[in-house]
């Protein structure tokens, strides 16, 4: 066995698993887009469109979406094996998601403080359940960052290198589940 | 048995009493016997063992473990069937609903599809030439989650909560408002955990078909058994994160106050919606592995190659895919209207053209054939009228206007009696036979097989053929009484009698194994002189039988080699072998998320928070701990 190829042979049978890991996570996120579909508008309760703020919305968004940006400077100090341009590439990722973040906190607040909370409705019940998996989904990919922090000045570069690929692929797939939130969950009741 | 604790009154019934006092009993008796026998750095071995066959043997083990538990369960609803107006111990009411829907969970969650998934862990890597499972440290961890997943629903029953709302767990009757208390909490968590184990399974049997193969060994070379997991696990990766998200709802409603399948806002239909796009692809799931094993079987014990692989193949992708479609046959009875119930009606029958092609392909493969009927053959032979009847039976059923009368009645068991245990459970039985060698490298005992095979295929027609006329006769199911005058008493003796049976016949099982380890006489390689490539290596297998991978150029190659005398040309330059070393971080993972449920069951915040703690911190503990790291290093040095 020639030892030139086992990382990169172990890498490709990662990607390929992780990747079929990321589709089982879209059947997940699917079958809640149906059920916040199936329940949106509710008969009953407040409607969407009067919890949802376009500011808060946009504001998320925006910090949410850039984050990929940012993680594409990371991901150029991989393949050139800088390894100050990934921490930076990094430590701006993580700052842009704890934005998102505390966006997110605080509309789960605004709307617990005004007594809209899972039992109101069927509505709320999809929507904390929804956007609550994708927000403990950043949160764990905000530890998952920390985690790679460590990482880079102890393990081998090329175990590292994977390890951030595959945190990579996690994280632009959160920020595309994040769009098609933006799309089915809050656009048709903002305008 | 009744007393008072903290002023509360509490009342255990006797099974329950009865059930700890022999656990308490047998614990320290098993305890005593491994320690006597020196076995637990054996145990140890397995328990840390990322190998395949390790995980695989592990897997098979513990669902034979759970099928004894729920066979059981079996035996006490036929015991309290057996005659009417019966008041057998204490299995009336609500614990005959405690038996039904622990023996069907258990049944179908915890034997059918963990053992399907050790056979494929056993076999299918040595099938396509590969060294071992893609992922080993996952494959442990998934074997640990189904055995987690497992031990919460298992210990309901000690502490007197058992499920009680069905293996479908219908709503509204699985909502906190109708099953109060925590029985159904752990039914959520049990199949949640173990579900996430099937789920890592699936990734890893397919990633590594996909990408782990001999060279030369495409995929239109490929044996049945692979195939059928590949396709397997493709629909795990579809059904099993639904049921993940309609357990995750159920478990909103029951413990946080939503109300998704209940009252005035909920749609309890919406849950029949979600259980069955899991529900019916997982009686796939379960049925095509057992077909690949069958293929495998027949064809080796009649020297001939499958009879029309192309069309093997083809079938059981278009089972699988139909598989996906046909979910609301379910649901006739709801009321969805008459063209879904036209569309899912003709969608249903449909699987009957891919199911017919492979019974003839298995017939035609026989044909002509020199047969040796050993153990496994046996039990394939067993296998195809047994499943036809089911499939008959099935199309029966798929007739939307006929399913309105036989819709929950003993008709279905028995359809699905037939269907399951024809092709799971006898495929399983089979592939034990069969690959025994591999696991052990012993054999085992052939004439202990044959009866084991008779009494149990005699005593399973005994049971459940009667059951389509109980049916017929009007006997619902999920019921523990019926009258004199209902004219169903002679169908229910026989079929207890005939439940006795199998019963009787698994002992000859038991035996046989008991017996064979005694003698521990291990076998010589290729000991069924077999046609696919794990007979090309010693049984049982070195931990990398593939050190030169072998070159594949035609389907059979090992068979093909043998008779025109030839050696399987071989590679010294392959890819690189997955890397396995022994582990303990599955058992803490499983300890982790064992506390978590419990904190959740019974609804206890700090035990939420600890097992919470544990779970992730497996996480941190894997990512500075990864069996890979010390190989990279190597590699790097050796490439500056
Ligand atoms: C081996 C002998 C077996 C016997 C004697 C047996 C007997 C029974 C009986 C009496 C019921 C209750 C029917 C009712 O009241 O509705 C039942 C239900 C069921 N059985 Fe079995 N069974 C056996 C094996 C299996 C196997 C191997 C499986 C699957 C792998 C299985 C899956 C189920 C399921 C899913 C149910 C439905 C439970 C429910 O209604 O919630 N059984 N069985
Ligand atoms: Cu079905």
């Amino acid at each position: 066995m020639s030892s030139k190829t086992t990382s990169q042979d172990l890498f490709h049978d990662k990607k390929t698993g992780f990747f079929i890991y990321l589709f089982v996570e879209a059947i997940m996120f699917s079958t809640l887009f149906a059920t916040y579909i199936i329940y949106t508008p509710p008969q009953v309760g407040p409607h969407p469109s009067e919890l949802f703020e376009l500011k808060t919305t946009i504001l998320a968004s925006i910090f949410l979406l850039s984050s990929s940006g940012t993680l594409l400077i990371a991901e150029k100090g991989l393949n050139d094996r800088n390894m100050k341009l990934i921490m930076a590439g990094i430590g701006l990722t993580f700052l842009l998601g704890a934005a998102f973040m505390y966006f997110e906190l605080d509309e789960f607040r605004k709307f617990i403080m005004e007594g809209h909370v899972i039992s109101t409705n069927n509505f709320l019940s999809s929507y904390y359940v929804l956007v609550g998996l994708h927000a403990s989904h950043v949160t764990f990919g905000l530890g998952w960052m920390i985690v790679l922090f460590i990482q880079g000045k102890v393990l081998p570069f090329n175990l590292f290198k994977e390890k951030h690929k595959i945190f990579n692929y996690y994280w632009h797939f959160v920020d595309i589940i994040w769009v098609i939130i933006l799309l089915v969950v809050y656009a048709p009741y903002l305008m | 048995m009744e007393f008072t604790f903290n002023g509360n009154l509490i009342i255990i019934p006797s099974d329950v009493i009865a059930g700890w006092i022999s656990a308490i009993i047998a614990l320290p008796i098993a305890l005593y016997w491994i320690t006597k026998k020196y076995y637990w750095p054996l145990v140890w071995d397995y328990a840390t063992s990322t190998n395949h066959r390790k995980v695989g043997t592990l897997y098979i083990l513990f669902s034979m473990l759970f099928f004894f538990r729920a066979g059981v369960d079996a035996l006490l609803m036929r015991t309290q069937l057996i005659s009417p107006e019966n008041q057998f111990w204490v299995f009336q009411g609500e614990k005959f609903n405690e038996l039904f829907t622990t023996h069907g969970t258990m049944m179908i969650f915890f034997v059918a599809t963990p053992i399907l998934i050790g056979l494929m862990n056993v076999a299918v890597p040595l099938q396509i030439g590969a060294n071992d499972l893609a992922f080993p440290f996952l494959n442990l961890i998934g074997f640990y989650l189904f055995l987690t997943g497992g031990t919460i629903f298992f210990l309901a029953f000690f502490f007197n909560a058992a499920p009680n709302m069905g293996w479908t767990a219908y709503a509204p009757l699985s909502t906190d408002s109708f099953t109060v208390g925590p029985n159904n909490n752990f039914y959520i968590f049990g199949l949640q955990v173990s579900g996430l184990g099937t789920i890592f399974a699936a990734i890893n049997m397919m990633a590594t078909i996909i990408r782990l193969r001999a060279p030369g060994l495409k995929l239109t070379r490929m044996p049945l058994f692979p195939w059928a997991t590949l396709i397997t696990s493709f629909l795990i990766l579809i059904a099993f994160p639904v049921l993940a998200i309609a357990l995750l709802l159920l478990q909103f409603d029951r413990l946080y106050g939503a109300t998704f399948f209940l009252g005035e806002l909920g749609h309890p239909v919406y849950w029949q919606h979600l259980f069955w796009i899991f529900g019916h692809p997982e009686v796939y799931i379960i049925a095509l592995p057992a077909f690949g094993i069958f293929s495998d079987i027949i064809s080796n014990f009649s020297r001939k190659n499958v009879f029309g692989y192309t069309s093997m193949v083809a079938a059981l992708a278009l089972i699988g895919l139909l598989g996906l479609m046909v979910w609301a046959h379910h649901m006739f009875t709801v009321g969805l209207g008459p063209f879904s119930d036209t569309f899912f009606a003709v969608a249903s029958m449909l699987i009957a053209i891919p199911t017919g092609i492979k019974v003839f392909n298995w017939l035609f493969t026989m044909r002509r054939g020199v047969i040796s009927i050993k153990a496994p053959m046996l039990f394939a032979l067993g296998f195809i009228p047994t499943f036809v009847m089911g499939g008959v039976t099935g199309v029966m059923l798929s007739s939307a206007a006929a399913d309105m009368q036989f819709h929950d009645s003993y008709f279905v068991v028995a359809h699905f009696h037939y269907v399951i245990v024809g092709s799971t459970i006898l495929a399983s039985f089979a592939a034990i036979y069969y690959w025994y060698p591999i696991m052990t490298g012993m054999k085992l005992d052939d004439k202990l097989g044959k009866w084991h095979f008779w009494l149990f295929l005699i005593g399973f027609h005994m049971t459940f053929f009667l059951q389509h006329l109980a049916g017929l006769n009007g006997m619902p199911r999920r019921v523990y009484d019926y009258t004199y005058d209902d004219g169903i008493w002679a169908y229910n003796f026989i079929s207890s009698i005939g439940a006795y049976l199998m019963g009787f016949s698994m002992l000859f099982f038991l035996w046989n194994i008991v017996k064979t380890h005694r003698k521990n006489k291990q076998v010589e390689n290729d000991p069924w002189n077999g046609r696919t490539l794990e007979w090309s290596i010693p049984s049982p297998p070195p931990e990398h039988p593939f050190e030169k991978m072998p070159i594949i150029e035609r389907r059979d190659m090992f068979w093909w080699a043998k008779i025109n005398n030839k050696q399987i040309p071989t590679t010294e330059n392959h890819r690189a072998t997955p890397i396995s070393t022994p582990t303990i971080q599955p058992m803490f993972l499983s300890a982790g998320l064992f506390i978590l449920s419990f904190g959740f069951i019974y609804g206890w915040l700090w035990m939420q928070i600890l097992g919470g703690i544990m779970s992730l911190g497996t996480f941190i503990i894997r990512a500075f701990n990864d069996e890979r790291k010390s190989v990279y290093e190597k590699e790097e040095r050796e490439n500056e």
